[in-house]
């Protein structure tokens, strides 16, 4: 589980061009959206929709859900786990 | 009379926020590279991650034009030959390979042409009139004569721009349709406009684009004979090309200081513009020739020779 969290925030670090960022930065359980976590934006959870598509092949079927599933690190890594 | 106000250049000179661009030139070379502020300064961090290159020079220098006037702009008027081109080569690869049916959407949303102008608006909250033209190496032409109809229309200032970006793509493209020797580079020029008179009182007196020109010298010959204006008052000539039939010590071809992009003509009206303000000389001529005997021709008067 630790090593789909690192191998994640290496991703969104990617996918989403945050160039001043490593992944010791990104917490697991820190929100990713707003201005207590990373700050991130709607386009952001496009790309999240995106990056769960390409590299997990998993599709957001219900779009009011990727809220709590996008919260955290912690959250991604959960629903990947609880779809495999 | 349209007058310059502000000029900022994102080249591989230094040729942002310099008094004159003139004065520490030096011929491009294959390894050059782009001389660029410090985007942090302009763009926020969490749009700048975001941002191509292209975006981030062009805004850049809209920011710096729309600091120099302190007051709205009225119009925007950005040309551009070829777009954003890192992003749409992103996008039309990730539509080659990807497996899944869902597209990145970043690259899709920057991929237009008119992503410049429209991001200068946000990056300026200026909801004014706003308008991209995209006429291959005749863009910076078409944009100005927009620029000057939206001075006569009575708007008070207009930011009038031009970007373009290379990627390793264009040079496969050599020699077929770029000269085989050149030098494909990126480039952003803005400049904002004006009936008012600027304290340089320099300014774009004329502005000519010809699609099929037949003989360049005779193209310029009638242009100024409309302008009631004689081939040997003009001072200086910058220029793409290296066979116009006028004396070499009156001819600059900018493309040696700026690389090769379709609206490298701009920086050549920087060149231009500094120039007249050094030496105190009255006319230049930026002569831009292109593919397809395109041409584009901008006069620039100094009121003060």
């Amino acid at each position: 589980m630790s090593e789909l969290k690192e191998q994640l925030k290496s991703q969104i670090i990617e996918q989403l061009n945050l160039e001043d960022l490593t992944p010791a930065d990104i917490k697991n359980d820190s929100p990713l959206f707003g201005d207590e976590g990373l700050g991130l934006d709607s386009i952001d959870a496009l790309e999240f929709i995106v990056l769960l598509d390409s590299f997990y092949g998993i599709k957001i079927e219900d779009p009011a859900a990727a809220r709590e599933i996008f919260h955290s690190v912690d959250s991604m890594a959960d629903f990947i786990e609880s779809k495999k | 009379m349209y007058y310059i106000h502000k000029i900022a250049s994102i080249t591989h000179q230094d040729s942002f926020n310099q008094t004159d661009v003139n004065d520490s030139l030096v011929e491009i070379t294959e390894d050059a590279v782009l001389i660029s502020p410090d985007y942090k300064k302009y763009i926020l961090p969490a749009s700048l991650r975001r941002l191509s290159p292209i975006l981030r020079m062009a805004v850049a220098a809209a920011k710096e034009c729309q600091e120099a006037i302190t007051i709205p702009f009225e119009a925007i008027s950005v040309g551009t030959a070829l777009g954003c081109l890192t992003d749409t080569e992103k996008f039309l690869n990730v539509i080659n390979t990807v497996e899944g049916e869902i597209l990145s959407p970043t690259a899709f949303i920057q991929s237009t042409h008119n992503t410049i102008s429209g991001l200068i608006s946000l990056e300026l909250k200026n909801h004014s009139y706003n308008m991209t033209h995209t006429q291959n190496n005749l863009s910076l032409e078409m944009a100005l004569i927009d620029s000057m109809l939206c001075c006569d229309e009575g708007k008070d200032f207009v930011l009038l721009g031009v970007a373009d970006e290379a990627i390793d793509f264009l040079n496969k493209l050599k020699p077929i349709v770029l000269p085989e020797n050149s030098i494909v580079t990126s480039g952003t020029t803005f400049f904002a406009l004006s009936k008012k008179k600027s304290k340089s009182e320099i300014g774009f007196k004329a502005c000519r684009s010809i699609i099929k020109a037949k003989d360049i010298e005779v193209d310029i010959d009638l242009f100024l004979r409309e302008l009631k204006i004689e081939i040997n008052e003009i001072d200086r000539i910058y220029t793409n090309q290296n066979s116009l039939d006028y004396p070499k010590e009156m001819v600059v071809n900018y493309e040696a200081y700026s690389g090769l992009y379709f609206t490298a003509n701009a920086f050549g009206v920087h060149l231009a513009h500094d120039w007249l303000i050094k030496e105190a000389k009255k006319y230049a001529l930026i002569v831009n020739s292109g593919c397809n005997n395109s041409l584009g021709l901008i006069l620039l008067k100094n009121d003060k020779a």
